[in-house]
Formats: structure tokens, sequence, C-alpha cells
């Protein structure tokens, strides 16, 4: 499975980031991906919306999951993923987080009941929310719907997220809400993807 | 420290540890740190230019440490949440809970006691038993009547939660510095600003 786009959606539901990994995959035009990121926004509500509360997944109508550091509140656990990104094999630092990796423990998901991942006979796209409103939007080449593969794709997107706390938001001259232009943003998730 | 060797999945290392626990790790093992004292120096300078700046009007200088201080945390929770993926806290009490043992720990490795609850539980002060902002610090006569030193703070809060879609009011009720027993921070929600939860969320 690769990475064939990864996407980056503001709380209001515009588009700020979007960058393409596969060279000569088919693309969409900057317009369709616009319409693509406001249509997201509109879906993950109405799907938080109609999904039924026995698939909900926080911890009130579950009975699994453990307790992780907030205590009873607990949604099940996205497993870490040791072997993605693994920066420190080749010495790069990783910004303000020290290695081996951004993190290294199982974390509970932000999305109780909203669109968590969508596949199609060409390909799977996958959401990661934030407590902010910020989404994260990966576009794999292959479908998908195995367990692993969205939990390396959950990874992935939140040390997009990661990267996102180092490279934006800690760039001075970033205005909140408007489209990335972080040159150091660009190259970390380069890596970052590259080493999947 | 095996973390990257380890290619099975694990969902339950340190899930079951505490909140201070968890904390101390994140701090421990998972963020970079600077020097303390170029830390509090610095921000002593910044102080001391603003003072300077706004021609010793103390009240202009705690404005626009609080807006300093606002602009960086709406920034700051987003490293806050990358870092922790804690999910959200379903009471004040474990907000209180959270900015004591994680933030403060996390981003300047102390941890101040939550006290002082108001009756309707609106409402919590934050006992800065030792602030390493005012290290060094002996405020001028004149500063120490209106000058709240570590103002920053109150708007790194502010601005914080409210990017978790809480409405606070923080503000600062004493400071050693001045002269007072204790460094008392207050911290009153206003409202959860339901409106803007994002969808997918209770």
């Amino acid at each position: 499975m690769a990475i064939q786009t990864i996407l980056v959606i503001n709380k209001s539901g515009g588009l700020v980031y979007q960058r393409d990994f596969v060279p000569n995959a088919p693309r969409l035009s900057s317009n369709e991906y616009l319409i693509l990121a406001g249509t997201l926004q509109g879906i993950v509500a109405i799907a938080s919306q109609i999904t039924p509360k026995s698939l909900q997944l926080d911890g009130k109508s579950s009975a699994r999951g453990g307790s992780e550091p907030m205590g009873n509140n607990s949604a099940p656990l996205v497993p870490y993923m040791g072997t993605l990104g693994a920066t420190t094999a080749n010495g790069a630092p990783l910004g303000s987080f020290l290695g081996p990796d951004y993190f290294n423990d199982a974390f509970a998901s932000w999305n109780g009941r909203g669109l968590k991942h969508v596949t199609t006979d060409q390909n799977s796209l996958f959401v990661y929310h934030t407590l902010t409103g910020i989404k994260f939007v990966a576009v794999s080449t292959q479908p998908t719907t195995n367990a692993m593969a969205v939990a390396v794709a959950e990874n992935l997107l939140r040390k997009t997220y990661c990267l996102y706390a180092d490279y934006v938001m800690k760039n001075p001259f970033y205005e909140p809400e408007m489209p990335i232009k972080c040159e150091l943003f660009d190259q970390h998730l380069g890596t970052l993807v590259k080493q999947l | 420290m095996s973390a990257s060797t380890n290619s099975v999945p694990n969902s339950s290392t340190g899930s079951k540890k505490s909140l201070k626990a968890f904390s101390d790790d994140i701090w421990k093992n998972k963020t970079a740190k600077i020097n303390a004292e170029l830390f509090t120096l610095t921000y002593g300078s910044i102080v001391s230019q603003l003072c300077t700046d706004y021609e010793r009007d103390f009240v202009k200088v705690n404005n626009q440490l609080f807006l300093m201080g606002y602009n960086i945390g709406m920034r700051l929770i987003e490293d806050f949440l990358a870092r922790t993926a804690l999910p959200r806290c379903e009471s004040l009490a474990k907000t209180s809970e959270v900015v004591s043992k994680c933030a403060f720990k996390i981003f300047l490795n102390v941890t101040p006691q939550v006290g002082n609850w108001s009756s309707s539980q609106d409402a919590f002060s934050l006992f800065l038993d030792e602030n390493p902002l005012s290290d060094f610090v002996e405020l001028p006569m004149d500063a120490a009547k209106e000058l709240w030193y570590s103002n920053i703070l109150c708007g790194v809060l502010k601005g914080a939660l409210e990017m978790v879609q809480m409405d606070c009011d923080v503000f600062f009720t004493s400071d050693v510095l001045k002269g007072d027993q204790t460094t008392e921070l207050r911290v009153k929600l206003n409202r959860v600003l339901k409106d803007e939860i994002p969808a997918g969320e209770d």
C-alpha cells in the first residue's frame, strides 16, 4: 500500500494542504480537491449523526477498551505501529520530539462515531480528526479494509499531525486556517511517507 | 527506548498508566528541552523590553503579555494534542488535572496544585509553587503594584482552552513577586462552545 495523496482540512472545511506522492497517478485538479475537502467535511458531519448507537466507539456504549490515562471515558485504542517511520535509524532529528519516534504508545482515537475510512475499487481514504477540528486525510493506492492497514494509516496521520504541530503551527509566518506553505513541513512529510 | 524495534502492535503498554506517569514519560522521553535559565532570561528580557516600550504603563504590558500568550496557546494546543493524544475531558475537574499534571509538566516541568474550586464547580485555581518564568526576578517598586509578571501564562491557557472549545477567563489573583503568599492563577469556565465541537465526537 502506498500513499497517493495527503490532505489537511481546516476546521471550517477548507482545504489547506494537498500533496501527491505518486508521480504519475491520475490526479484531480486543485478545484476538485477543494470540492472533495468540502464534501468530506459534510459527510463526516452527516456520518456522525447517522452512526447507530451500537457502533459508536465512545466507551459509554461499548464495554471494550482498557483504561488509558483519562480513566473511564475510553474509546478503543489505535495500536502503535513501531516500524512506521522510525526516524532515528537514519539519524534525522524529529523537531521538538525526542527520538526514536514521535510517540510509542497506543492512543485513543478522537473519532468516536464519524467517518474513519472509505474504500473504493481503486483507492482507500483514511480520515484522522483532531480535537481542534482539523482533519488529516490520506488516500492510498490500493483498496483495503484490513484493520492493520487502517491502524498504519492512523499512525501515519497522527505523525503528520505531529509534523503539523512542529513545522506549521510553530512557523511564525503561518496564519491559522490559511493554506500551508511551509517548506519544512513539506520536506519532513516527504521523508515520513517515503519510509512507509 | 525499545520503541523502534517493536513492530508488534501493542495496545496495552502504557495505557494503564496514571496521568502523572503518562506525562512524566512524555516529558522525559518525548520532548526536546532547552536550558531553563536561557528560557527564564529570555522571558525576562521580553517583559523588560515591553515595560520600556509601553513607557511603564503596566496595564498595557499585562494586556500585551496576555495577547502574546493567547497567540501562543492557540498554536501550542496542537503540539500538546499531537504529543499526548488525550481524549476530550468530560468535566472541568478532569481538565484541571490535565492542565496541571500534563500540560504544565510537559511544557514547563512544574505541576501546579489545583484547588479553590468555586461552589458551582466552574472555576478553579492553579497554585504555582515554582514558576520557571519568575526565577531570579525582583519587581521594581513601580511595577510591583500593577504588573502581572507571568501574565503570558494566562493568555496561553485562554488560547489553548478556547481551541478545544472551552471559553474561559484566566487571570492571576496573587503572585509571590508582589509579596503575596502564593502564586494563584484562576481559571473560570464561561461556557463550552458546543456548536464548534467537531462532528464525530460527543
